[in-house]
């Protein structure tokens, strides 16, 4: 047998495969897989939420509140602050309203109250009608208008069942994050931390249709409009503060304030051809201060 | 941003990785061509061999690492399994070249052939190391004669 030298020109080893074509294909595979994954689930959770009953919403409600409360960082006014019986009165006193209005009732389990001692503004409701207000937020509400927009803009969300549609979406994101390993995994086994749900937030169409419920209730209380904006104004009007980046949420990031937000009530108000000046009903004094006794400092 | 900086390196490693493994390929397709006449085999462990005045052990090894792009992609391949194509064309420049290195040694000894031709390949940084070296080192061994 005689050796003939025979040059190899085929590259029977390597797959003539472009890197880059390669990479976007495993990419695409990816990312098409994750997302479907998610949106699957989000779809299979807003499902399941919806049939969630009253009791057991109070009961998640009940935990997701408790693991907050329970956090070290977090003080809640004492229950005898006779702030919160105010505060109770008033969103009883709005829910009244809305028979003054067109819109019709729906059911959500009773309305809770919480104070939070917090220099942060903010409001937010958790499945379970759980309400929060922060000790921020009363010290710079300056007329009862303002601060029962607040509260009706929260019972909006809870008229449009919105903090249990967060939930639907915070349990799918957060499962899928826990299982893939990513990012913060859920506080305790299977229920989120409330403050997860309120960086969360809710979409720009909750937020507006909120918003007008709030100014339907404000026409039916008061018979105007003016005022209850005014906090909003001058929230927007102070520089954001970049200097707290703790795990609470910032008005500004729960609720993203822009000027567009105020103009479109402004349009609902003229839509509607509802007043929109008027005297402000004034606040019980000390408002900002524990049990309405005069601060100290 | 955070991801700017892994395209970077992703970048650094698609052009530079692609230039250098094509100036890679042309050596060894060129050396291949010259080191053509001398016949390699495989057999010999157990065969009889062809006579010879001379017989000399011959090793050529090579250390090869793929760049940072096609780490990443290997990485996603991970994911989804399958052929990993982008470490196809590092085990096979590495395997040429070894082949070339042992023998071109060879060559310079005056070898007429070189018989029983064995490759061995070990995995350098491995897979303790998650962003360690993902190296290989290929090894080609055979008895040259003259």
């Amino acid at each position: 047998m005689k050796f003939v030298p025979k040059e190899i020109t085929e590259e029977v080893n390597v797959t003539p495969v472009h890197p880059l074509v390669n990479l976007a294909y495993l990419l695409g595979t990816v990312a098409l897989v994750g997302i479907s994954i998610y949106v699957g689930l989000g779809l299979i959770a807003g499902q399941l939420v919806k049939r969630i009953g009253p009791e057991t919403e109070e009961r998640i409600g009940a935990s997701l509140v408790s693991s907050l409360f329970d956090s070290p960082s977090i003080e809640r006014v004492d229950a005898d602050d006779r702030r919160l019986e105010y505060l109770q009165n008033l969103t009883t006193s709005l829910q009244g309203n809305l028979s003054q209005t067109e819109i019709v009732a729906v059911d959500y389990p009773p309305v809770k109250v919480s104070i939070l001692d917090m220099p942060e503004e903010n409001a937010m409701v958790t499945a379970g009608s759980y309400l929060i207000v922060t000790e921020g937020l009363l010290s710079n509400v300056e007329s009862e208008n303002e601060l029962a927009f607040v509260l009706a803009h929260e019972l909006g969300h809870l008229h449009n069942r919105d903090p249990l549609n967060a939930l639907g979406r915070s349990l799918v994101l957060l499962t899928v994050s826990g299982l893939l390993g990513l990012g913060q995994g859920p506080a305790s086994a299977l229920v989120p931390n409330a403050l997860n749900l309120a960086e969360q937030g809710h979409s720009r169409t909750q937020e507006s249709a909120a918003d007008e419920y709030a100014i339907a209730l404000m026409m039916a209380r008061y018979p105007h409009g003016g005022h209850s904006l005014d906090f909003f104004r001058r929230v927007g009007e102070k520089e954001p503060d970049l200097g707290i980046f703790s795990r609470v949420a910032e008005w500004q990031h729960t609720h993203p304030l822009t000027g567009d937000r105020i103009e479109r009530l402004e349009d609902v108000a003229q839509a509607n051809n509802w007043p929109r000046t008027g005297p402000p009903t004034p606040l019980p004094e000390h408002i900002g201060c524990q049990n309405f006794v005069p601060c100290q400092d | 941003m955070e991801l700017l900086f892994p395209l970077i390196l992703m970048g650094i490693g698609f052009f530079v990785g692609r230039y250098l493994e094509a100036k890679h390929y042309a050596s060894i397709k060129d050396r291949e061509k010259k080191t053509l006449h001398i016949p390699m085999m495989n057999f010999g462990a157990k065969q009889s061999l062809p006579y010879a005045h001379d017989a000399k052990l011959f090793v050529g090894s090579v250390v090869v690492a793929n760049d940072y792009f096609k780490t990443i992609s290997a990485g996603l391949r991970n994911l989804v399994g399958g052929r990993v194509v982008v470490y196809e064309s590092l085990v096979d420049r590495g395997r040429r070249e070894a082949l070339l290195r042992m023998k071109e040694a060879a060559i310079e000894w005056g070898a007429s052939q070189v018989i029983n031709v064995r490759f061995e390949t070990s995995s350098i940084g491995g897979k303790s190391r998650d962003q360690g070296l993902s190296a290989v080192e290929i090894l080609a061994y055979g008895t040259a004669i003259r």
